[in-house]
């Protein structure tokens, strides 16, 4: 099973790939909407639906990958044009949630994240 | 075909109005039999939104063979038994009902052969009606079957389509192959095939392989053109228009340095990310329709049965009912001393990790041109050599005036010349080869470049994929022979793209031919690849776009006494300001004289060439004469507004340079 971490905005995202950076393992990254702290759930409803797909690929994926859960935080922050997510240029994200194998082109977005076939894909090779 | 002998009251209705917003539906209502006295039958046919006139002529004019055809005199309940039972796709319908309508254009959109029976224009439609009530539970309409299996009415027809179960159901197994269709190669066209052919419900996979160049080259899922063609040389290309518009800025204002760096490595960069997400992409769709992508060498063991080996040397045997062979083409290196270890060719430049520094392309192909043209725009001393003439097969006056251009812009020509060596003389990244070439006029002569790119052809694929187990007969070309229906001489292995003798070697050919043949062989269509007609555009610098005939062809197809060649300089508005030359863009249009001036051929070299051919390219193939590119109202001020208003014939020997708005 892969190695797993959850890291909240962007500076505790480069962080955390910071110190991953000699492992020499693949990283994939997910961005989903902040949760709410009193129901756990994502204030994203493509997150929530994505999420148990997600985990499940995670469990099956082998010990060469590891699995950044990052939240982009609340819906307002997440909405602004500006958001950092939104205009960092490694990441350049257009919509939650998003799955990024970091470092290469392969991400998938939206209701692709939800979807076994794809999620699995991106945890192969 | 019995329906011909019938002595049947023949219409044919436009059912623009009747159909739904937007859809070119063209309805045929023919065969018109008899069930008992005075009450009728309409089996109607609808064809395609993609089908053309031509077709649209072909089928009006003679019955379909897909008409159901019910015997005479059955109840009501046995005769909707006989027509789920002879078509394909059956929809009972009423010419009034915008639902039925929605499925109708659905199935239209999805290139689907159905057969629609308005029951309001039947005199038994009511008992019909009330027979499928009885058979369905469903009163009202459109009420569909596929195959035989009840899908239901409009919101269970789309729905359906929605959830991916609606085209699945076209397609009724009737072998035991492991497979549907395998798709060998994947490029564009290969891709293409097999996701059309997926959505109709075969069970497909694309068996796809690079082999490495001799550099080492290799590249992901999509083939030639988004990997080391179209999609590279276009974006490098665009590279080259910014630094002319870098030139340019300093005229309109702009306080442009003199001076600007380009970094090769960046260029690189952005250029193989972009593939990179494509690459990704293809994977994502293949997946997504539940197409299998094997990354496998592929040879035939006989018609029926493919042996793979991937990358780890592991082996599988595949077989499959159909197979479709779209493997394209590799560029061609000559049988010379230092070619495949000294050169490199367009699968090595745009992945190139260094600056090629001071390069010489050899051939005076499209490629060989296009590479010419950015690498000189971004700098670099480029030299061309070649053989005997520009861009065979294309224009030559044409071709000739894209050559000057790039002379006039600093790429140097060595024309009737061919390379015999190619010795290293350092190492290195890049390095230097001295280049040995004989020319009439030079006799022997040597040079020496840091990169040498040779473009003098391609080959397909062909060689070592055991074709001749399958029984499939190739040219003397190595491609493959086809039929019009893209079908080899193994009348279960078909071929389209770069691969096919005599076909035309364009992604978006390869695209349409892909896409119509899977939806021939699994959606009951028959729409074949209409080949003529076909736009495309050399994007050099200055970029040459052209459709139809060549002004050589089109003399030995009509004769040059029947052709006239109506031709314009023009000087773009946007060279003005910035004191570009006023002779280097030039139009022209060939027409046949006995045909009231048909336009045969569509030519220019200028700005933009490409987005300009692509919209002109459809009046050709809706057969505009020359009265009609008169009759167009211009765009000004556009360079595409030049077509509008030519008056100046070749034949009259009459000045035809650029003239002020």
């Amino acid at each position: 099973m892969a190695q797993k971490f959850e890291v909240s905005g962007l500076d505790e995202y480069k962080e955390k790939l910071e110190s991953l950076s000699s492992s020499g393992k693949t990283i994939i990254a997910m961005f989903s909407g902040g949760k709410d702290p009193a129901t756990g759930q994502s204030w994203c409803p493509d997150c929530v639906v994505a999420q148990p797909v997600v985990d499940k690929a995670v469990s099956q994926a082998s010990e060469d990958f590891i699995y950044v859960y990052c939240s982009v935080g609340g819906r307002d922050f997440w909405k602004d044009k500006n958001c950092v997510f939104r205009t960092d240029p490694s990441l350049k994200l257009k919509s939650v949630p998003t799955l990024i194998k970091v470092g290469t082109p392969q991400r998938l977005e939206e209701a692709q994240c939800a979807n076994p076939k794809l999620v699995e894909m991106l945890f192969e090779d | 075909m019995a329906a011909r002998t019938l002595r049947s009251v023949f219409t044919l209705r436009s059912v623009a109005a009747a159909s739904s917003a937007g859809s070119l539906l063209c309805k045929v209502s023919n065969n018109v039999q008899p069930l008992k006295q005075n009450s009728f039958i309409y089996n109607k046919f609808v064809t395609g939104i993609w089908s053309s006139r031509k077709s649209f002529h072909h089928s009006s004019s003679r019955p379909t063979s897909e008409s159901a055809m019910a015997p005479v005199g059955l109840p009501p309940a046995d005769l909707v038994e006989q027509y789920i039972k002879q078509s394909k796709v059956i929809i009972f319908s009423k010419s009034f009902c915008p639902f039925c309508n929605q499925v109708k254009a659905l199935f239209n959109k999805l290139g689907v052969k159905f057969t629609a029976l308005e029951l309001d224009e039947l005199e038994n439609g009511d008992a019909i009606q009330e027979a499928l009530f009885a058979r369905t539970g469903l009163k009202t309409v459109p009420n569909t079957f596929i195959n035989g299996t009840h899908v239901g009415g409009c919101d269970d027809t789309l729905n359906r389509h929605e959830a991916g179960q609606l085209l699945p159901l076209l397609h009724v197994k009737t072998h035991d192959y492991e497979y549907d269709l395998v798709v060998i190669g994947g490029g564009s066209g290969g891709l293409a095939a097999s996701k059309e052919a997926a959505a109709l419900g075969a069970k497909v996979a694309v068996l796809d392989f690079v082999q490495p160049t001799p550099l080492g080259t290799q590249w992901g899922l999509g083939g030639t053109c988004v990997n080391v063609g179209c999609i590279p040389k276009k974006l490098m290309h665009q590279a080259a228009l910014l630094a002319h518009g870098l030139q340019d800025s300093r005229a309109y204002g702009w306080q442009t340095p003199e001076s600007i760096e380009h970094s090769w490595g960046t260029l690189v960069e952005g250029v193989q990310n972009h593939i990179g997400s494509l690459n990704w992409g293809y994977r994502v769709q293949l997946r997504d329709k539940n197409v299998e992508y094997v990354n496998a060498y592929t040879t035939f063991v006989d018609p029926h049965t493919l042996r793979t080996v991937d990358r780890r040397g592991k082996e599988r045997t595949i077989t499959s009912d159909k197979i479709l062979v779209a493997v394209g083409g590799r560029p061609r290196y000559p049988d010379l001393p230092g070619a495949r270890e000294l050169c490199i060719t367009s699968d090595d430049l745009f992945s190139l990790s260094h600056p090629p520094g001071k390069t010489l392309l050899v051939g005076a192909s499209y490629i060989a041109l296009e590479c010419a043209g950015f690498l000189a725009a971004l700098g670099f001393d480029v030299t061309v050599m070649v053989r005997s003439i520009f861009l065979r097969g294309f224009d030559q006056q044409m071709a000739e005036k894209v050559a000057d251009y790039m002379e006039r812009q600093g790429v140097k020509f060595i024309r009737g010349a061919v390379p015999t060596l190619f010795e290293q003389v350092e190492e290195g990244t890049p390095g230097l080869v001295r280049v040995t070439a004989t020319s009439d006029e030079q006799g022997t002569f040597s040079d020496e470049y840091n990169t040498v790119v040779l473009a003098i052809g391609r080959d397909p694929c062909t060689k070592d994929m055991g074709l001749n187990n399958a029984g499939v007969t190739l040219a003397k070309s190595g491609k493959i022979i086809v039929n019009d229906e893209e079908q080899s001489s193994a009348p279960n292995v078909y071929a389209i793209g770069d691969v096919i003798e005599a076909g035309l070697e364009l992604t978006p050919v390869a695209i349409q031919a892909g896409r119509l043949l899977a939806r021939r062989l699994y959606g009951g269509a028959t729409k074949k690849m209409d080949y003529q007609n076909v736009a495309t555009t050399v994007f050099t610098p200055l970029e040459y776009g052209c459709c139809g005939l060549s002004e050589e062809d089109a003399i030995t197809k009509y004769g040059a006494e029947d052709v006239e060649i109506y031709h314009n300089g023009f000087w773009p508005l946007e060279f003005t300001v910035a004191h570009r030359p006023e002779s280097d863009c030039y139009a022209k249009l060939i027409c046949v004289k006995s045909q009231n001036e048909l336009v045969v051929g569509f030519h220019i070299v200028g700005p933009n060439a490409g987005e300009i051919t692509q919209g002109f390219a459809i009046a050709l193939q809706l057969g505009a004469t020359k009265q009609n590119f008169d009759d167009l109202v211009g765009i000004h001020p556009t360079c595409a507004e030049v077509f509008t208003t030519m008056t100046v014939t070749k034949r009259s020997g009459k000045d035809a340079s650029a003239s002020g708005c």
